[in-house]
């Protein structure tokens, strides 16, 4: 199986413009995730842009992909098609909208900010016909409402025990999969974040009505707590998110953990489509 | 800009100055530079401010609303290429991202030229050496918003990069191969990425050949491909070919990087034209946006102007659907004003100040028609001024550390607007130090308007005498009592035209009829008027 020809057409299912790979934590195995999405994309022909949340991610970079770096970053050789300069600065300069025209090893890098994700996301898109991020919870906000997907990689190496990492990766499926509002229902409109003192306050008083965010990452809660306050309450968003599939890497630095059970918990967990890229399954 | 001696700070606040600088801002980086360099004129440049304002006003008059943005719009995507002209100045290799700067650079200085080219005034911005840069890295791309190190630029560069992509097509063909090897032997249908899971479930016999253990686990290894012999040597000829292509593209940035280094001063003229070109489209918008006109010099201390307005005033009551009445004045010494409250005491002595400002700046001013000097000082006293000494001051004590101030630099040129300056005082002393301060302005030949609502001061001072004509009638107190429709009732019924009035009048405050429309209560404000009547 190629994993990644199988998310790529889950995005390209929906009619996803870019897919944002996030994470349960560091050591998850994003950067694979995001090597065998563009290496699939690429082969079927599909202009595609590549860009970073996490700082200097150096990745080898077929002919005609488009990605974003820092100018500092940008390598003297092989010599890019510069196509933009961005005005958005990073720790490493300015950031840079590039093509490839020979094979090579490039580094990405993305915005510090909210706002410059969501302008560097609206660049790619023009500039490519699907956008590939290595992207970071906090910034999902740039997708909330547009035609964005996301990819929720979970591994070994963000939990201690295999159990701890599928009650995280379920709980941020659930973050992130809160429905949009029913405008027709009653409902209570949160200006700021839904924490979770607010959550058990709404618990207790056996709140029905919908409990409105303006988007999931708006959502302060996280773990087993997350995961009881959102099937409790009717959580809601005006700008909801598209979550399209999970993946598992099943070795951490310090453990690894089962593969095949690994990926079958989270399925059941999270009820997305889950994969293992180093393995090449899909589990559900 | 830079108010300089022109305006202390409380000065600058109470005359919008903030408000002037923003309304000036020029959009690009050269712009940014000359703008944040600009003084004003003094005493001894008055046909150079006069000149400039003409400019000004000629380039507002020369260029439709249509042309003005499109500048505008190209000077905001003027790319700051003076880091890039400097580093190579310095001998430094350009990279890549510094020739696109240039190259838009030149790009949009050739479109700005365009723009321009029908007023004979301004010459054209672009030389030889911007033209030279434009034709150099012309092989960069079909339009100048990307650049690539084109093959165009080196006769060696096409045959070196063919010969790259051969070498790189060899060494991918050769690691397909392994792939695809050790995908069949576990009956995979592709390895992706560098590392992969083989389960041990999966394995009866030793792995496929090329397949490294990188580490084990219970019930999987965690592997990757190595590099077979016609990998390594495949990959060996591709890092060769790629260091010949490196090689030659750096000559190629070498190469022009020293046409910039060459051309440096010369494209340094054409970015310090761009900035005060930039400055004075800037100050041409706002002419045109705030309908102003150039202001005759004075070589003598005068402030004269015909429908004058306060702009920053102007503007917040624009957006509050209210209009801005003009005003007229005409100074040549210092002069006592009165009026009403509410009257626009404080908004004449602010429009006084921010015309001479404008005239300062070499602008025009926002007036029909305006003469003014230059003064060394404008100098705002009283309401207004936010405490810049001490907290342990009384208002008065502040009031007259302020004026120490103004008296003790004894600007030849001073321009004096006082808002009630010593009303915390006794009206008795207050009347006596206004007076006397009076006297000593005109020894010092100064300018500028002393607003009050003390009576008898103008005629013990020999001061001529200016005052709001004021509340046409009362205004009835709206049956909602709210504040803003009675402030509105207020404007629709005061007449804030000034006139010069002979002798002492008595100054009209109307402040007990104003207590009443603001909504105090009908008994104290009949007691009120019982007691003025006694």
């Amino acid at each position: 199986m190629r994993v990644g020809l199988e998310i790529f057409e889950l995005a390209r299912a929906v009619g996803a413009r870019s897919i944002f790979v996030v994470g349960i934590g560091r050591d998850v195995g994003k950067t694979t995730v995001l090597r065998a999405v563009y290496a699939a994309a690429a082969e079927t022909g599909v202009r595609i842009a590549l860009a970073s949340m996490n700082p200097k991610q150096r990745l080898w970079l077929r002919p005609q992909t488009v990605f974003v770096t820092a100018r500092g970053l940008l390598p003297r050789y092989p010599a890019a098609q510069i196509l933009k300069l961005s005005g958005l600065q990073s720790p490493t300069g300015e950031l840079v909208y590039a093509r490839t025209v020979s094979s090579g090893l490039y580094e990405l890098a993305g915005a510090p900010t909210a706002s410059g994700v969501r302008e560097i996301v609206t660049t790619l898109a023009a500039l490519s016909e699907l956008a590939v991020v290595d992207g970071a919870v906090d910034r999902v906000a740039s997708l909330a409402g547009s035609d964005g997907a996301i990819v929720i990689a979970c591994g070994a190496g963000a939990a201690k025990t295999m159990q701890e990492a599928v009650d995280e990766v379920a709980a941020l499926a659930a973050r992130l999969r809160v429905p949009a509002v029913d405008k027709a229902a009653a409902s209570i409109d949160l200006d700021g974040a839904l924490t979770a003192a607010q959550a058990a306050s709404f618990m207790a008083a056996r709140e029905e009505r919908q409990i409105v965010v303006r988007d999931p990452t708006q959502i302060a809660l996280s773990g087993k707590a997350g995961s009881r306050a959102l099937s409790q309450l009717a959580v809601r968003c005006r700008r909801p998110l598209r979550v399209i599939a999970a993946t598992v890497a099943s070795i951490g630095t310090e453990r690894t953990f089962e593969p095949r059970a690994f990926a079958t918990a989270v399925a059941d967990a999270t009820g997305l489509p889950t994969f293992d890229v180093y393995a090449g399954v899909r589990a559900a | 800009m830079k108010a300089l001696e022109l305006l202390d700070p409380a000065s600058a606040h109470v005359l919008g100055f903030e408000w002037l600088t923003a309304a000036l801002a020029p959009v690009s980086s050269y712009g940014d530079r000359h703008f944040s360099e600009l003084r004003p004129f003094v005493a001894g440049e008055e046909s150079q401010a006069q000149e400039r304002a003409q400019a000004i006003a000629r380039l507002a008059a020369g260029l439709d609303a249509e042309r003005l943005d499109a500048l505008h719009a190209a000077f905001g995507d003027l790319p700051d290429a003076a880091g890039a002209v400097a580093r190579a100045s310095l001998g430094d290799v350009l990279d890549d991202p510094n020739f696109l700067e240039l190259r838009r650079f030149s790009a949009t200085v050739e479109r700005i030229d365009g723009l321009l080219a029908e007023l004979t005034e301004w010459a054209p911005v672009s030389n030889d050496s911007v033209r030279a840069i434009q034709a150099a890295l012309a092989p960069g791309g079909r339009d100048e918003t990307g650049f690539y190190l084109a093959d165009a630029f080196d006769a060696e560069l096409a045959a070196l990069r063919d010969g790259l992509g051969r070498e790189q097509a060899a060494l991918d063909a050769a690691r397909g191969r392994e792939n695809e090897r050790a995908a069949n032997a576990l009956a995979r249908e592709a390895i992706e990425g560098d590392e992969f899971i083989i389960m041990r479930a999966e394995i009866d016999r030793a792995l496929p050949a090329g397949i490294r253990v990188l580490r084990e686990a219970p019930t999987y290894l965690l592997c990757s491909l190595e590099y077979g012999e016609a990998s390594l040597a495949a990959l060996a000829r591709r890092d060769a070919a790629a260091e010949a292509v490196a090689h030659a593209e750096e000559r190629v940035r070498a190469a022009l990087s020293a046409l910039v280094r060459d051309q440096a001063a010369a494209i340094g003229d054409a970015e310090r034209r761009l900035g005060e070109l930039d400055v004075s489209l800037a100050a041409a918008r706002f002419t045109r946006r705030y309908g102003c006109t150039p202001a005759e010099i004075a070589n003598e201390p005068a402030l004269a102007f015909e429908r004058g307005r306060f702009l920053p005033l102007e503007a917040d009551l624009s957006a509050a659907g209210r209009p801005f009445v003009p005003l007229d004045l005409e100074l040549h010494d210092v002069a006592v004003l009165t009026g009403p409250n509410m009257g626009g005491k404080s908004v004449s002595l602010q429009t006084c100040g921010f015309v001479a400002l404008c005239a300062a700046f070499g602008l025009p001013v926002p007036a029909a028609r305006a003469r003014t000097a230059l003064f060394d000082q404008i100098a705002w006293l009283g309401t207004g001024r936010e405490a810049q000494i001490g907290g342990l001051l009384s208002s008065f004590a502040r009031e007259v550390l302020e004026l120490k101030a103004i008296l003790t630099r004894a600007a030849p040129r001073l321009l004096i607007l006082a808002d009630e300056f010593a009303r915390t005082t006794t009206p008795h002393e207050g009347k006596a130090l206004l007076i006397a301060l009076l006297q000593r302005l005109h020894e010092r030949r100064a300018c500028g308007m002393l607003a009050t609502h003390l009576a008898g001061i103008a005629g013990a001072a020999g001061a001529r005498h200016f005052a709001v004509r004021g509340l046409a009638g009362i205004p009835r107190r709206p049956p909602s009592e709210d504040v803003v429709e009675a402030l509105a009732a207020l404007a629709e019924a005061m007449d804030y035209t000034i006139g010069e009035v002979t002798g002492d009048e008595r100054p009209r405050a109307d402040a007990i009829a104003l207590t009443a429309l603001l909504g105090i209560d009908r008994e104290l404000v009949d007691a009120a008027y019982r007691s003025l009547s006694q």
